[in-house]
């Protein structure tokens, strides 16, 4: 019993990861976004050269763990670019980019479920080419990718986690001191796993109201 | 004397508070093909699912040569190898080649040899006409007709004791209802025992012993086809014939 | 002994490349495997099998993966079960990749037009024979293309083994790091192998997709 009473004892202690959690999971899905936009955009509708830049991009870090990244970014790529980075900030920077790159390809799968006619119905208009893009094809492709969303941010709340190894103090990490302190391992990552469950669906709970908040009837979701 | 293979007595079936089926009896006897017609939403499809306990009703009896099939005793799946069912929209196993989908009911449930499910399929292929160069195409790749052919030669292949069809035509564009009908009717004068659901008037006059209507969860008349079609006794009866004819033209008639 | 960077980095690499395989040529078919029942358990299984299948899938999609390996690996010993690293990271990667994999073949399953299972049943079908012989060849090339994402995650997150000491491609490259400290070459080449795999897979994948279609329904599938 008093080993299970010091476990619980050191819950607050383990809920105010959180904060960091949120920040690395906040930070890295704003980061990414203001990534992938962009990158998905210039996929559909950029030249040659600049789609194969970007497919570039978005094939390094989808096909390198994150775990390798942090340590690439950390102690290699951001000091050399004179950058001196703390591990929280690096963290959220390597969850951004590489998030970017996941979510260019919602993005992208959103637009080019947008019917053609909307483009051409725009360009009727008399709308350039980019302004038929940005306000038409855009707005809608944002409600579509909502669903998309909503799994990048359960894929990068789990991910927070590994950036313990950086020795950032999210929830993970401050589970594992609680082991170290009490010596007790099963209840506290149980309840470090559990508390991630209920994120996961709370948060994509909150996806699914902005979701309903701002879809289009009768316009079709993919997935 | 012909020996009674199906029987169905006092059968009942409900959906919630929506009554569908409201105490239905009759037998057919061995060789024998009767036709089942009546309105969208009468119970047909209920009925033929009733029987082969695809749906469970809730009260009523179904006998398959003596054997009491809503017995709760007996093996289901035992039974259901016994009677073939072509449906409206062929069910085909869509990863199985033509003769793949013929083959497979013998070989996993009659624990046939390969060899003799083979023979079996072919044999049972070439009746509904499906040639050797279709027998290796998967259904995807076939004509409604042609999937609709292999759906009906997948029942034959089983030995059933009674083939129940559903509406087998109806999901057929026009133009390959013919084939469809014309394997039917062979089967027909072959003496394979059929209960068949259709509103093909001309099939149940040319080869039905017996037509059917059914009306509400009842069947409210039977009789020669030609009488129910020509000298219908129900309003209701009266009222759907005349739509048919109107609706298929001088084909129905 | 003192040695140069590159020779003894790249003497070294092989052996952490051989970890990595080993981990992946258990954890790739047995996580499929694992998926599959799952999925299909939780589809064709009775009361009890449904529930204790969708307890698996909700803890341990829900568990971030660093998680479950601390609980398996800091954990099961006070319940008195010891695995090693090696066996814990196995362990852990099949119980996380299975769950996420077992949601594609449910999708997969649920996707079956109900005609074809009432086809199967009609022909005297037991309910395992309908869904080894009509619904799983089906299933399992329609939920091919997420098996296949979720193995490509399982390559890029075979690296957490590390983290409960295994010592394969990312625990060698670290340990060279922390003697040489060259982290952009040794992590840069770290990336390199690890997308050579991640590339390797998708293309292989592909093929197998291509060879799994079925013949006039190539469309519906993908
Ligand atoms: N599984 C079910 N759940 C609820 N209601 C059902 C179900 N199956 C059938 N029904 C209802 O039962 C009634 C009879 O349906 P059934 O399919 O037997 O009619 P039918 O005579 O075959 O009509 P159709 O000519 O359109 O095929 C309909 O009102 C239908 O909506
Ligand atoms: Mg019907």
């Amino acid at each position: 019993m008093p080993v299970q009473a010091s476990v619980i004892a050191y819950i607050p202690y383990m809920l105010d990861g959180l904060k960091m959690t949120f920040l690395l999971v906040g930070g890295g899905l704003g980061i990414g976004f203001l990534i992938g936009v962009p990158i998905a955009i210039g996929q559909v509708y950029g030249p040659k050269e600049l789609k194969a830049a970007l497919d570039a991009y978005v094939w390094f870090f989808r096909g390198t763990p994150l775990l390798v990244l942090l340590f690439l970014f950390y102690w290699g790529v951001f000091p050399a670019l004179g950058l001196n980075l703390n591990a929280v900030l690096t963290s959220a920077l390597v969850l951004g980019m590489r998030s970017g790159a996941y979510q260019s390809q919602i993005f992208r799968g959103a637009i080019t479920s947008v019917p053609e006619g909307q483009y051409m119905a725009a360009r009727s208009l008399g709308m350039g080419k980019w302004q038929a893009v940005l306000s038409i094809i855009v707005p809608q492709a944002l409600r579509i990718a909502i669903p998309g969303w909503s799994n990048e941010y359960a894929i990068i709340l789990k991910d927070s986690a590994i950036c313990f190894v950086l020795g950032v103090m999210e929830m993970l990490n401050r589970t594992r001191y609680v082991m170290i302190s009490t010596g007790e391992a099963l209840l506290p990552f149980i309840f470090a796993g559990i508390t991630y469950i209920f994120l996961t669906y709370g948060g994509v709970k909150v996806f699914d109201i902005i979701y309903e908040r701002y879809k289009i009837p009768g316009l079709l979701v993919r997935g | 004397m012909a020996d009674v293979v199906l029987k169905v007595e006092d059968i009942h079936k409900s959906y919630g508070k929506l009554e569908v089926l409201k105490g239905i009896f009759f037998e057919l006897k061995r060789g024998e093909t009767k036709v089942i017609a009546g309105p969208s939403g009468a119970g047909k499809s209920t009925l033929l699912r009733c029987i082969n306990l695809l749906t469970k009703p809730d009260k009523g009896r179904v006998w398959l040569e003596n054997v009491e099939l809503t017995d709760p005793k007996v093996n289901i799946n035992k039974l259901r190898a016994r009677i073939g069912f072509v449906f409206q929209h062929f069910n085909l196993f869509m990863h199985l080649t033509a003769i793949e989908n013929v083959m497979i009911g013998p070989i996993k449930v009659l624990k046939l040899p390969k060899e003799e499910a083979r023979r079996r399929a072919e044999e049972a292929l070439l009746r509904v006409h499906i040639t050797e160069d279709l027998w290796n195409k998967y259904p995807a790749q076939l004509s409604g007709g042609q999937q609709q052919r292999v759906a009906i030669a997948r029942a034959l292949a089983m030995n059933p004791v009674i083939i129940l069809y559903d509406e087998p035509t109806s999901a057929l564009d026009p133009e390959l209802v013919g084939e469809v009908l014309q394997v039917m009717k062979e089967l027909a004068t072959q003496k394979v025992t059929s209960l068949v659901v259709t509103h093909e008037i001309g099939f149940a006059i040319s080869v039905a012993d017996e037509l059917m209507f059914m009306y509400g969860g009842k069947i409210i008349e039977k009789g020669p086809p030609r009488e129910v079609v020509y000298n219908p006794k129900h309003e209701a009866t009266k009222k759907f014939f005349a739509n048919i004819a109107r609706l298929y033209g001088k084909q129905g008639a | 002994m003192y040695t140069e960077f590159w020779p003894d980095f790249l003497s070294r690499l092989p052996f952490g490349i051989m970890v990595t395989l080993e981990i992946l040529s258990i954890t790739i078919p047995v996580s499929i495997g694992y998926g599959i029942l799952l999925g299909s358990a939780r589809v064709y299984g009775n009361a009890f099998i449904r529930l204790l299948a969708a307890g698996l899938v909700v803890t341990f999609r829900g568990f971030p993966l660093v998680v479950t390996l601390f609980l398996l690996f800091y954990g099961l010993p006070e319940m008195g079960v010891k695995l090693s690293p090696f066996w814990t990271a196995v362990t852990a990667f099949i119980l996380c990749s299975g769950a996420y994999q077992s949601e594609y073949v449910r999708g997969a399953i649920r996707s079956l037009e109900v005609g074809q299972i009432e086809a199967a049943r009609s022909l005297g079908m037991t309910r395992l024979q309908e869904l080894i012989h009509i619904v799983l060849p089906q299933a399992i090339p329609r939920a091919l293309p997420g098996i296949s994402n979720e193995i490509i995650y399982q390559i890029k997150y075979s690296s957490l083994a590390y983290i409960v000491g295994v010592n394969e491609i990312f625990g060698i490259t670290t340990s060279i790091n922390s003697i040489y400290f060259r982290p952009i070459e040794t992590f840069l080449t770290a990336a390199a192998i690890y997308l050579v795999m991640t590339t390797a897979a998708h293309f292989g994948f592909k093929a197998l997709e291509g060879h799994m279609s079925i013949p006039g329904l190539e469309i519906e599938i993908r």
